[in-house]
């Protein structure tokens, strides 16, 4: 876990739980960009120091 | 400025991150015991703590589970408490920032659901409830712990009213009457329901979470000037210090 800290990446079992909250839909990790996409909600969720943030107000809109 | 529940909770907590994690009020417990006590009964392959705060939920759980999951509106309490289960060697505890009330996960994903001194911060704890039911597995365990409302009215709005000068993003202490109904509306069986009391220290009880100098003065104005039946439930001491009704209300998932 603190390596996973240190690249700012999400820890992957937490990655196979997560789903989208608004439509718990799957999330689709973008690692470029380190978001999860939810192609439903049209929204990326952000991850700041390997911690998926989950709320719809952080979220980017996307097309 | 008006700000969302959540900025609020983030904005009390945020910086008081690493106060929380060294708590001792957070940090200790025979309730907390007990939960990990739970979590080692049932071995949880996935547990999720609801509001994890300074994380001890997650701490305790994590030797006798699978994954934990520590959940909360503040990013920064969730990365102190990453950081302090890494120096604990928990290797199995996840952080994510997410509101009980619209969890990010999928229906019937974990075993062990706990949430201690958290559910007054909620801003919809009836949804709150009906979230955690549904990410549990039927039959799966959860408990809460949570502060909670004295019988009489008078008491219970000074209990709200010092807890809302303490802490802006106070939403309220549900007697214990109203936690039950809450729960069975979920779609819980409630197995247990304990109070007990727990004596806050005045100085730490507000130091830790930042309060203003003018908020600490009208808490004392009200301790100082309340009834005697109030002085006498909350047994309030010179300093401020006083105690409160804290419950364990231990359900299944129907």
């Amino acid at each position: 876990m603190s390596e996973r800290n240190r690249d700012g990446q999400p820890d992957p079992k937490l990655l196979e739980l997560l789903v989208c909250p608004l439509t718990k839909s799957q999330l689709i990790y973008d690692r470029e960009n380190n978001e999860l996409i939810s192609k439903v909600a049209k929204l990326a969720f952000p991850i700041r120091e390997g911690i998926p943030i989950m709320l719809p107000s952080e979220a980017r809109e996307i097309e | 400025m008006s700000r969302s529940q959540h900025e609020l909770v983030n904005a009390q907590f945020g910086p008081q991150a690493n106060a929380y994690v060294a708590s001792p009020v957070h940090a200790t417990g025979a309730d907390l015991e007990r939960i990990g006590a739970l979590a080692a009964a049932n071995r949880p392959v996935r547990a999720l703590d609801l509001g994890t705060g300074g994380g001890h939920v997650a701490y305790v759980l994590a030797p006798h589970a699978g994954t934990v999951v520590a959940c909360d509106l503040s990013s920064d309490m969730v990365a102190a408490v990453e950081r302090e289960a890494v120096r604990r060697s928990l290797q199995n505890v996840t952080g994510t920032v997410a509101p009980a009330e619209r969890l990010p996960f999928s229906d019937a994903e974990f075993d062990l659901a706990a949430s201690r001194f958290s559910a007054h911060h909620w801003a919809d704890v009836a949804r709150g409830l009906r979230e955690t039911r549904r990410v549990l597995k039927a039959g799966g365990t959860a408990v809460f712990v949570d502060v909670v409302g004295p019988p009489v009215a008078a008491l219970d709005s000074h209990l709200q009213a010092v807890e809302l000068l303490r802490d802006p993003s106070h939403v309220r202490d549900y007697r214990p009457s109203e936690w039950t109904a809450m729960l069975e509306e979920a779609g819980f069986r409630i197995n247990e329901v304990q109070t007990w009391k727990l004596r806050m220290e005045f100085a730490s009880w507000t130091t830790r979470i930042a309060t203003p100098p003018a908020s600490v003065a009208a808490i004392r104005s009200l301790q100082t000037g309340g009834a005697a039946t109030t002085t006498a439930y909350f047994a309030i001491e010179p300093d401020g210090s006083f105690e409160i009704d804290v419950a364990w209300f231990g359900a299944t998932a129907i």
